[in-house]
């Protein structure tokens, strides 16, 4: 027994309890100022086994603050409740990503949920890319995955969620099981783009037109605070494949780019694609894609 | 979210048009005019995503155009529109203008693309002017901002007297003679077959009204990324007749 616990839980306040009540808690809170004209990471408080990388500035000390989110575990299983929050400070302009995919296991017998929180806060003059390697449901995987971002004053924001069902390399697709994928991004309290995506395999909306369409890979892209929306959304049509499993929207000043199909990489391409054409109108400078992606 | 907001008296009911039997009578021919195609508000440029799943292949008879129907009622309306409708029908009844404010925005962010907005803010505005021609625009308190056309329906209902059911089921017809319109003009459906349809749909718009009713806070927002994905498409598709 306790030899189990060891191998799947490192952090010392796991849960013991093997029922529906069992709860691993995960925390990272990451706070990030101007200090002296240059963007600094002020705050990292962690709890469980989510942790960051030293921060670090490829673009220039004067630039963007990249920093790499690690999750050691390598994914989510029953009973995992992860909260990151990031908070964004003015003047200053940071790249979130992942050094891997994230993984959502197959429930345990009893059919215990995990959840994934991640609140995103702007303030008035800051800029947050919350660019994380997509995420990979294991048939049978139970959860909730919810994105909040709140934005003040003309804060800008640009990420994506890529979420792939099942492992269609083994044959394993996604046939039971239930996810729901949840967006809310306001702008000083005012909500401008509410979503959500129950994914359930079950349902008549999976395979129906109107719903999934049997697609079992997905992405959602947004940016907001782009000072030219409309000149954004022509550009992203020039410049990337067209095709009926993706378009571009605007509404309410936010940009909404979304994929449905069947591959990762054509979804991810599609993502990267468009952050090279946002970058420089969000930012003012060139995608500088994480060296970790390539890995 | 908004949990501030109740939902405890949608099932009150205070007519404004005066006689009781007289007033039923009323709040009927009330429901049948707002919820009639020949309402001036413009209803008819509409098709919400439609015409782009006919254009994708996505529908393409009667048997696929039911199916979409069907999906779009149980995972669209049942979860959006008439539960809001709802909200917004018990926060007039109320003068409870925090909630109004509330749901109506709720609403404009759960849009999907560019033209399901315009769609709302248009229809929204439509019908807020064609009431304020017929001496029936509410003062106190006054519409939202911009309010979308959900909100504007809500009042629309509340001041012809008629039963927060009703105002949901007649929502619903609204919305599936207007579907069944795009349908007739631009598949093209036979009008027997629309009539079939009817027939088919008929029965899921009670249940979706019962579903909509039992729904909490938490429950609410469309799952509709097909009709996303169609309705975004349409913004660039070459030939066509309705403006979502």
């Amino acid at each position: 027994m306790t030899a189990r616990l060891d191998l799947r839980a490192p952090c010392p306040d796991s849960g013991h309890r093997f029922d529906a009540g069992r709860r691993w808690v995960a925390s990272l809170e990451l706070g990030f100022a101007a200090r002296r004209g240059a963007t600094r990471m002020i705050r990292a408080r962690h709890q469980g086994p989510l942790r960051v990388q030293r921060p670090f500035y490829p673009e220039g000390r004067d630039e963007a603050c990249h920093v790499y989110l690690l999750h050691p575990p390598g994914g989510l299983v029953s009973g995992d409740a992860l909260t990151i929050r990031a908070r964004v400070e003015a003047g200053t302009r940071v790249l979130l990503t992942t050094p891997a995919a994230n993984k959502l296991y197959r429930a345990d017998s009893h059919g215990v949920a995990w959840r994934q929180h991640t609140e995103l806060e702007v303030a008035d003059g800051g800029v947050l890319e919350w660019l994380p390697q997509e995420t990979i449901a294991f048939d049978g995987s139970w959860g909730e995955q919810a994105t909040s971002i709140d934005l003040s004053g003309n804060a800008r924001c640009l990420g994506w969620e890529v979420l792939a069902l099942g492992r269609p390399a083994s044959h394993l697709p996604y046939v039971s099981g239930r996810i729901e994928q949840r967006f809310a991004l306001r702008r000083d309290g005012k909500p401008l783009w509410l979503e959500r995506q129950p994914l359930d395999p079950r349902h008549p909306r999976f395979h129906g037109r109107w719903g999934q369409g049997g697609a079992s890979v997905q992405a959602t892209l947004w940016a907001v605070g782009l000072a030219d929306g409309r000149e954004a959304i022509e550009a992203l049509r020039e410049a990337l494949p067209a095709g009926p499993r993706w378009a571009v929207t605007l509404r309410h000043g936010v940009l909404l780019l979304r994929y449905l199909g069947q591959e990762r990489n054509a979804a991810w391409s599609l993502c990267e694609a468009a952050w090279r054409v946002l970058r420089p109108r969000l930012v003012g400078r060139e995608a500088h894609p994480p060296r970790i992606w390539f890995t | 979210m908004h949990r501030g907001i109740t939902t405890t008296s949608i099932g009150t009911l205070m007519p404004t048009e005066s006689g009781s039997g007289q007033g039923d009578d009323l709040a009927l021919l009330g429901l049948l005019q707002l919820v009639s195609p020949a309402l001036p508000i413009g209803a008819f440029a509409f098709s919400q995503g439609l015409e782009s799943a006919f254009e994708l292949g996505w529908v393409s008879d009667e048997a696929s155009l039911g199916d979409w129907l069907e999906g779009v009622l149980a995972d669209g309306l049942t979860r959006c529109e008439l539960p809001v409708l709802a909200r917004l029908y018990a926060a007039w009844a109320e003068g409870d203008e925090p909630a109004l404010v509330a749901w109506d925005r709720w609403l404009a962010a759960n849009r999907e693309t560019a033209e399901l907005v315009a769609e709302d803010s248009r229809l929204g505005a439509s019908l807020a002017r064609l009431l304020g021609s017929l001496g029936l625009a509410p003062d106190a308190p006054e519409l939202p901002a911009e309010a979308g056309h959900v909100t504007v329906f809500a009042w629309a209902a509340r001041v012809r007297g008629i039963a927060p059911r009703q105002a949901l089921l007649g929502f619903a017809w609204a919305w599936l003679e207007n579907q069944l319109a795009v349908a007739c003009k631009a598949l093209p459906l036979g009008h027997t077959a629309a009539q079939q349809l009817v027939e088919r749909v008929r029965p899921a718009l009670v249940h979706a009204v019962d579903e909509a009713l039992s729904l909490g806070d938490d429950e609410l927002g469309p799952a509709l990324p097909g009709l996303a994905l169609a309705s975004a498409l349409h913004e660039t598709q070459y030939s066509r007749l309705f403006r979502s």
